[in-house]
């Protein structure tokens, strides 16, 4: 135990790991294990019945199929964004800058009403993408522009800083070692953001699996269709049907859980690939 | 010749950066640049590496005019400060990364990263992460980065920068044996004086964007042409002195004194109790006022009292309050000292500096008049950076047609440009006062230097007199030929060939580099016009006789708003 002391500003070793560990059970291991709880009240097979129905079913693979590609494309573009803002002094620069956290800030139902507005057959982008026959509000598609745009800040957030930390010299010397631009982008630039992306990829998809409130608006709701799995929990709940909502709830928690996990020991393990010396 | 510069400039927001350097480093050679921080060293190093784009002039690697080619295709090697390695990369990866650009077989890569380490000093550690070592290995590191691909050309921009002295000292000594070893001609940027003594065969010493003066640091160290690389590499006094001018005597004129500026390192200065126990020429007497124990050296700093002058009245007149003087272990012995104690100063050897711009006068008719001159800010801020002096002299008559006898001012004679401007420079260049300054009171800093001389008898003063002023103004120069329009194919040739001449004596006897150009017409008119076409400018003006001012030149010093003219 000694040797993890070290001499800090913030009193006590022991006081602050014990507010830390009350802190965080009161306020996130408290309420999950009430749910895991209720959840273990149930029967196996009413659990069953409940997670495994085709209209759940079809739920999950809206839910976390979309967030993972809202998430695909965060990254995308969320790196070019970060780019922009990082490398470019542009009149308005900054108010470009504030934009970004604007989805934070927004109450997410707004967004959402704003999309669909947008969206809907005769909204201002709908309007033109009607004729191609491209749907986008109350279909899936309405669903993952709903998570792209609640993700975007998280990728762009996570980059920003680690954008700024490849210096300009790191550039100067590859070019002047004779590596194109291209080179240096790819062994140079990329690898250096690389668990920052990755880092930003994985609040944008865990953000996404949770959001409720701007998808339900553009999604149209169709059971089977454009129903998502917080939704589904709500109309659970709404039927009165607590035990239901926990069980999806709980499948939620367990799914995310293990992707989350996944995707930090890929990181890690690319981390230590790059740490251990390779030869 | 392995890099030549020609006149490269480069300009920040219309404001040269690097002003016209022109240098030739050989092949092999270890060139240090040292200068200040913002003296343009380090941009300069930059565009022989291809990093930065120059506005004008060219950069020749090996023969091979590299102004448009990109960094990547320059073959060169360069490092950099803050080391810039790649931390994600291993040691080993981070020397191969140009051989694997360039698609080098592993074997070979494997043999070539061996031997750069051995190279080094670092053998084994081709599995380390960069953060797993100190700075002074990263360095180290960051240099055999820089020379794996075999470049003809090492550029390293203040390598030492981030490292303590002691590391600093050890990895001064890596890189030297490294470039003996290796044969590499190398530019190093610097602005610490010790290392550039230390690592460089030869010494280029910038400031302001231009590179002032170049040579082997000895010569620098003990000749030194200019008072910025006098008292920028290592300590020195400037004492302003009186001399007799130097040349035949012209005819109906006495032998007039000239002001010079000399410099006398703390080192060369000698003290006794007495004048007459002094070994050396005596400078004159002064009080100890500092004392500094600094291990092998004792520092002191002697202000220069009048009673020694009065008592013993010297050869020459002393212009600084103190000097400073440093003493060895067994001079420290010989005469020991105790702040206030009343010393004779000696001096070994004292150097002149061939610079015609020695300290400042204003002349005024009156002591307001003379004031609103001293106050100009450009006036005050050049005499500042010369390290010199600047007084006043009033003389009501100054400005009246008839010549009125008085004393010559010291150094440039400063006098306020407009209506009696002709008169003033007049009277003074009657009592063979030059150089002379004619300043607009609420003249700004040029930005241009015009140079034009009007007889070839001025030429030389001229030339002199623009390589001084160029070292302590950031301006770009420009020299102005000018023949009457319609003259003969044979006198243009002529022209030019004659303000080629004067270019290659800029730089033969001043290392200036500056621009020519031609003009065809009226030589007034021309200089007129050139002056009106756009603010910020001054000109250097060689008149056509010595001692004289023609009648049709006085329109240049009578212009509203009007612009600097310095006199010669």
């Amino acid at each position: 135990m000694s040797s993890f002391r070290q001499p800090s500003v913030l009193p006590g070793f022991g006081l602050t790991l014990g507010f830390a560990t009350f802190f965080l059970s009161a306020i996130v291991l408290l309420p999950l294990a009430a749910l895991v709880l209720k959840t273990a009240s149930m029967s196996w097979a009413d659990f069953v019945a409940v997670v495994l129905s085709p209209r759940a079913l079809a739920s999950y693979r809206l839910s976390f199929g979309a967030s993972l590609v809202a998430a695909l494309i965060n990254t995308v573009f969320g790196f070019i964004v970060a780019w922009t803002l990082v490398r470019y002094e542009f009149p308005g620069r900054k108010v470009l800058d504030a934009m970004i956290d604007m989805p934070f800030a927004l109450p997410t139902a707004v967004s959402g009403i704003a999309l669909t507005a947008v969206f809907a057959q005769n909204g201002w982008i709908g309007q033109y993408l009607e004729p191609w026959g491209i749907k986008v509000a109350y279909t899936w598609l309405g669903v993952t522009v709903a998570l792209t745009l609640i993700g975007l800040p998280f990728v762009v957030r996570s980059v920003q800083p680690s954008l700024l930390e490849v210096q300009r010299d790191l550039e100067d010397a590859a070019e002047t070692l004779g590596a194109t631009p291209l080179y240096i982008f790819r062994r140079i630039i990329f690898p250096t953001v690389l668990p920052a992306l990755a880092s930003g990829f994985t609040l944008a998809f865990a953000r996404a699996i949770g959001e409720y409130g701007s998808v339900i608006f553009i999604a149209g709701n169709l059971p089977m269709k454009t129903e998502i799995t917080p939704l589904l929990i709500v109309i659970k709940l709404e039927e009165f049907d607590y035990n239901g909502a926990a069980a999806l709830g709980f499948v939620m928690l367990a799914m995310s859980f293990v992707m989350l996990l996944s995707i930090n020991l890929v990181q890690a393990w690319g981390r230590r690939q790059i740490v251990a010396a390779r030869r | 010749m392995s890099i030549t510069l020609d006149q490269v400039t480069k300009q920040y927001q219309g404001n040269p950066v690097v002003n016209d350097v022109s240098l030739a480093v050989a092949e092999g050679e270890f060139f240090v640049l040292l200068g200040p921080s913002g003296s343009g060293k380090s941009t300069l190093l930059r565009a022989i590496a291809g990093l930065t784009e120059v506005d004008h002039g060219r950069v020749t690697l090996f023969g091979r005019d590299v102004t448009r080619v990109s960094a990547r295709e320059r073959e060169v090697g360069f490092v950099f400060q803050n080391y810039a390695l790649f931390r994600h990369m291993t040691v080993g990866e981070n020397i191969e990364f140009a051989l694997r650009v360039r698609r080098e077989k592993a074997a070979e890569r494997v043999r070539r990263r061996k031997e750069l380490l051995e190279l080094i000093g670092l053998a084994d550690m081709d599995d380390r992460l960069p953060t797993q070592l100190s700075g002074g290995q990263q360095q180290r590191v960051a240099v055999a980065r820089a020379l794996a691909h075999k470049p003809k050309v090492l550029l390293l921009d203040e390598p030492f920068g981030a490292l303590d002295a002691k590391i600093r000292e050890e990895l001064r000594r890596t890189i030297r044996s490294v470039q003996r070893e290796l044969g590499i001609t190398t530019i190093l940027v610097t602005h610490d004086q010790e290392e550039a003594f230390a690592l460089g065969d030869r010494l280029g010493v910038m400031n302001l964007g231009r590179l002032l003066e170049a040579g082997r640091p000895t010569e620098l160290y003990s000749r030194p042409a200019t008072r910025f690389v006098a008292t920028f590499l290592g300590a020195a006094n400037l004492l302003l002195r009186r001399e007799a001018r130097l040349g035949p005597e012209t005819a109906g004129r006495p032998r007039r004194e000239q002001e010079v500026v000399a410099m006398l390192r703390p080192e060369e200065a000698e003290l006794a109790p007495d004048r007459d126990t002094l070994t050396t020429s005596f400078l004159g007497y002064g009080h100890v006022e500092e004392m500094q124990f600094t291990g092998a050296l004792e520092r002191l700093r002697i202000r220069m009292g009048t009673e020694g002058a009065e008592r013993n009245a010297p050869a020459s007149t002393m212009s600084p309050v103190w000097i400073d003087v440093t003493r060895t272990q067994p001079e420290q012995r010989a005469f020991p000292l105790v702040p206030g104690r009343l010393v004779a100063v000696g001096t070994r050897r004292i150097h002149v500096l061939p610079t015609p711009l020695s300290s400042f006068t204003v002349c005024a008719e009156s002591r307001e008049a003379a004031d609103r001159l001293m106050a100009n800010h450009w006036l005050t801020d050049l005499a500042a950076r010369m390290q010199t002096r600047l007084s006043a002299q009033v003389e009501p008559d100054l400005a009246a047609d008839a010549a009125a006898p008085g004393p010559a001012p010291a150094g440039v004679a400063v006098v306020a440009a407009g209506p009696g401007c002709p008169n003033r420079v007049r009277q003074l260049l009657g009592r063979g006062v030059t150089p002379v300054l004619c300043l607009p009171e609420d003249a700004e800093p040029p930005a241009r230097v015009v140079v034009h001389f009007a007889g070839q008898v001025a030429r030389r003063a001229t030339l002199a007199m623009t390589a001084s002023l160029l070292r302590h103004v950031p301006a770009e120069a420009v020299f102005l030929g000018i023949l009457p329009s319609g003259s003969p194919e044979r006198t243009r040739t002529a022209g030019v060939r004659q303000l080629l001449d004067v270019r290659s004596e800029a730089q033969a006897g001043h290392g200036l580099d500056v621009r020519t150009e031609l003009r065809l017409g009226d030589r007034i008119e021309e200089l007129l016009r050139e002056l009106g076409s756009q603010p910020g400018q001054m000109l250097v003006l060689g008149l056509p006789e010595a001692g004289s001012l023609p009648e049709n030149f006085e329109a240049l010093l009578t212009q509203s708003p009007g612009w600097p003219v310095l006199l010669a």
